[in-house]
């Protein structure tokens, strides 16, 4: 009896599951992952100079619940403050700012306060609620 | 003569290509994202003009729109328990920061308050978590 030689037929391998996996997978990832950048703007301790009569006093930017700014009392565009800020900076790189918020102000003004500071070249930004809260004998 | 079907037969689609991109566009969300944060639904983070490394920190304080504190796991607290909490924590012994996370629309207020009672309570830093949009708000009001 002549037997004929068993060959296999080449099966095509099922791509189905293999595909919905990739899918549920792409699915899990594109569900699960932020794509938000996120950073931090660091509010500084009150700091004092010990005493040191050489450290320059700090300069008091005041945020009028409506947006306005003062520069140590003075009234002062947004665009000016950059620029006080870096002349500032300029005569004493450890200089401190201590940014003073209406209580009615939103997060975000004081956030984009900083960000003009520090973008400056502002090392150490600090809030305080008014001038009495600024403990002078700490500068 | 004998005219040819005009059948034609179905051949089967090509899936090599389909799983060739699926699998880049996964690569792509793997690479490009990160796992999201569990901010709570309520918190809309401060968007900041300036791109800036972010570190987290051990302790995080959630500060939402209706100008009240909570903790991450959604409890409410007094500035008097964060205070409390911190100290217990040993954060200013180790001379650790503490996060913030405030939503933009929240008042300046509290967050004055807060900076105050976490400085009475040692903490050096505080951390106001915010979120890079490249965009000057200040200057596209």
């Amino acid at each position: 009896m002549q037997l004929a030689p068993r060959r296999k037929k080449p099966t095509m391998m099922g791509l189905t599951p293999l595909i919905d996996m990739i899918f549920l997978l792409l699915l899990f990832f594109l569900l699960g992952s932020d794509f938000v950048t996120y950073g931090q703007s660091r509010l500084s301790p009150p700091r004092g100079t010990g005493g040191d009569d050489s450290a320059s006093r700090p300069a008091i930017v005041t945020l009028a619940a409506n947006g306005g700014l003062q520069w140590n009392g003075t009234k002062i565009s947004d665009t000016a403050l950059g620029d006080k800020a870096r002349a500032a900076l300029a005569k004493d790189a450890e200089q401190l700012f201590v940014l003073m918020p209406n209580g009615q102000a939103n997060v975000q003004q004081v956030s984009d306060i900083m960000d003009v500071l520090v973008l400056a070249g502002a090392q150490s930004v600090t809030l305080e609620r008014d001038i009495f809260d600024i403990d002078l004998a700490d500068f | 003569m004998q005219i040819k079907s005009s059948r034609r037969e179905i051949k089967s689609i090509d899936l090599l290509p389909l799983i060739n991109v699926v699998f880049l566009l996964i690569l792509f969300v793997l690479i490009a994202g990160r796992p999201t944060t569990n901010h709570p639904a309520q918190i809309e983070v401060a968007t900041s003009a300036r791109e800036s490394q972010y570190q987290g920190a051990p302790f995080s304080v959630h500060l939402r729109q209706d100008d009240l504190f909570y903790l991450a796991d959604g409890q409410q607290v007094t500035l008097g328990e964060l205070a409390d909490r911190v100290i217990a924590l040993g954060l200013p012994a180790q001379g650790l920061a503490v996060e913030l996370l405030a939503d933009r629309r929240a008042h300046a207020k509290p967050l004055l308050q807060f900076r105050r009672a976490m400085a009475k309570a040692g903490i050096g830093e505080i951390r106001l978590k915010t979120q890079y949009d490249g965009v000057d708000a200040r200057s596209s009001k």
